[in-house]
């Protein structure tokens, strides 16, 4: 406005015409393009035209000693004055603070070459415009990190309520009738029942993976020990666990799950593949206790010392071998005529 | 007590027809005389309240309405009756709520005709009908208030087991039957199904004075006049 006024004392004042009419039409444009609904839903998108403002401004300002007196030069204020601001900060806000800085070095060290020297003045702009630079690169860097966990959020909670429609539309359909066919297929007999009990297989299969826990929010490296045993139930499995989730090192999770999965396998070879078999997950705060027990013969008194002894580690060791991985306890109780009874004792760490 | 001659009247709850009727058959065809069904909860509490079954038989997933709601308002109508529930497995919150609203047991739906109607007969006649899945679901319930009490001291005394009934408990939860727990620790089947009973309704008179407890601080939050 001042510029305009004392336009007749410009060196150039045509220049000086033209440098204001650029810087106003750049100004809009840049208004224009900043306030873009792309630009507000995501900042980088801001960032072709950030660069284009740096080089426009730039040029402004290198224009300068062709248009203006030298005394104003060197000694009063440059003709984009306080304008040059803008551009260091576009870009803190499309690149991050990094390159805010850098824009706001560029800048500055133009105004400097065009003065020819740095003063005190010059100093305290620079010092203000990299401050600037760099608190609004920071803020544009949260709020991208924020906007992109917030449409995480969004697509996960979108995620759970389609999985839930899913839940209820199978639950109320499916399931019931296949509940229903293995019901009355046992209570016909022969062949009807293989078929109950075929109905059975798929509705407990179908049951884990529509109630087999919601995906929840689990911090990187975190499993739910109580989905994850659950998942282990079949129409001769039956898992019961808190109603609370039992979250823990994912690792730990996955060792604990292997050795349930082991021992439910020597059930299944020892006993029989119909035979019943229970698996109980017990969170005790600073450990977790985890029972796999089934009804069958029991183990003789001695077979497994002896099986040790022989060299043949087999399913036992490797049980064992997993859960004192963990530092914990595994308990092989046996009688025969009262079933085999695991008990996997895991030591947890405060969660 | 409701139950009156030897028929035991039973209530069916279930939003599916397939499996009210189909229940509602079964059940009639062996001895027990089921007197009303109904699809929803509010429907449910109506039902009940006129015609006052020994045993409702429920449903916990009743389409929009909720089966927990359904319990509480039949036991506000009708305090002496008694619910089996009868749910698919892994529900598990809804069963513990269902059981801390008062429900005397839990069966899956996938459970046989006989152990269903054993489960009716057994809950009129007070017993706790007990899953492996819902002793889990009790023994953490009670291990939760220990550590919530331990932690921020609880306003109240919290519900405990005692040894004995943490023992039988984790017998149940590990699928053993009342005579093979009564055979381990030398007791009469009938001390087992006490100390089952016990668990639960240390639970439901927890959760009765915990609901008292919050209606209370409610009602004189709402008197106060700097509020």
């Amino acid at each position: 406005m001042l510029a305009l006024i004392e336009l007749p004392s410009f060196r150039s004042p045509g220049g000086a015409l033209a440098v204001l009419a650029t810087m106003a039409v750049w100004s809009g444009v840049c208004a224009a393009g900043y306030l873009r609904p792309a630009v507000a839903a995501r900042l980088p998108a801001a960032r072709p035209l950030a660069c284009c403002d740096l080089v426009v401004t730039l040029a402004t300002v290198l224009v300068t000693p062709l248009i203006d007196t030298p005394q104003r030069v060197t000694g009063g204020s440059l003709l984009p004055t306080v304008w040059v601001a803008g551009a260091p900060l576009a870009l803190a806000l499309g690149f991050g603070a990094g390159v805010g800085v850098a824009g706001a070095l560029a800048m500055q060290g133009s105004v400097v070459l065009v003065r020819g020297y740095l003063g005190q003045t010059e100093l305290t702009d620079l010092l203000l415009m990299v401050a600037a630079a760099g608190a609004v690169g920071y803020a544009g860097t949260v709020l991208r990190r924020s906007a992109s966990e917030m449409r995480r959020a969004i697509e996960l909670r979108a995620a759970v309520a389609e999985r839930e429609r899913l839940a209820r539309t199978i639950h109320d359909g499916v399931l019931q009738v296949l509940a229903q066919v293995r019901r009355r297929g046992r209570e016909a007999g022969g062949a009807a029942a293989e078929l109950g009990e075929l109905a059975g297989e798929q509705e407990v299969a179908l049951r884990g993976l529509i109630g087999g826990g919601s995906p929840g929010i689990l911090a990187a490296g975190r499993a739910d020990l109580a989905t994850t045993l659950s998942g282990l139930a079949t129409t001769r499995v039956t898992v019961s666990v808190p109603g609370q989730p039992v979250v823990l090192p994912a690792h730990l999770v996955a060792e604990v799950s292997a050795a349930v999965r082991a021992a439910l396998a020597n059930v299944v070879e020892h006993v029989g593949p119909a035979e019943p078999a229970w698996v109980l997950l017990e969170d005790l705060g600073g450990r977790v206790v985890v029972s796999v027990r089934d009804d069958g013969p029991g183990i003789p008194e001695g077979r497994l010392a002896e099986a040790a002894e022989a060299g043949r580690l087999g399913v036992t060791g490797s049980i064992r071998g997993r859960v004192e991985s963990l530092g914990g306890t595994a308990l092989c109780d046996s009688e025969p005529g009262r079933g085999t009874e695991w008990t996997f004792e895991i030591p947890v760490v405060a969660r | 007590m409701t139950v009156t001659g030897p028929e035991i009247t039973v209530m069916v709850v279930d939003d599916h027809p397939l499996w009210r009727d189909g229940v509602a058959r079964e059940l009639g065809e062996r001895g027990l005389r089921v007197v009303a069904t109904a699809p929803d909860a509010p429907a449910a509490v109506r039902i009940a309240t006129t015609v006052r079954p020994a045993v409702v038989l429920m449903d916990l997933n009743l389409g929009a309405s909720s089966g927990v709601s359904a319990i509480e308002g039949i036991l506000a109508a009708v305090p002496g009756t008694r619910i089996l529930v009868l749910s698919a497995s892994g529900e598990q919150r809804d069963v513990l709520a269902a059981v801390k609203a008062g429900a005397n047991g839990y069966l899956v739906k996938s459970a046989g005709v006989t152990e269903l109607v054993d489960a009716v007969r057994r809950t009129a006649a007070g017993a706790a009908v007990y899953t492996p899945g819902l002793a889990g679901l009790v023994l953490g319930e009670y291990r939760r208030l220990a550590g919530v009490s331990a932690g921020a001291g609880a306003a109240g005394p919290t519900p405990r087991l005692t040894e004995r009934e943490t023992e039988v408990l984790r017998f149940v939860a590990k699928g053993l039957t009342s005579r093979q727990i009564a055979d381990r620790l030398v007791l009469s089947p009938r001390t087992v199904e006490t100390h089952v009973q016990n668990t639960l309704r240390k639970l439901q008179l927890h959760n009765r004075v915990e609901l008292a407890r919050y209606a209370i601080e409610r009602g004189l939050a709402a008197d106060d006049p700097d509020r």
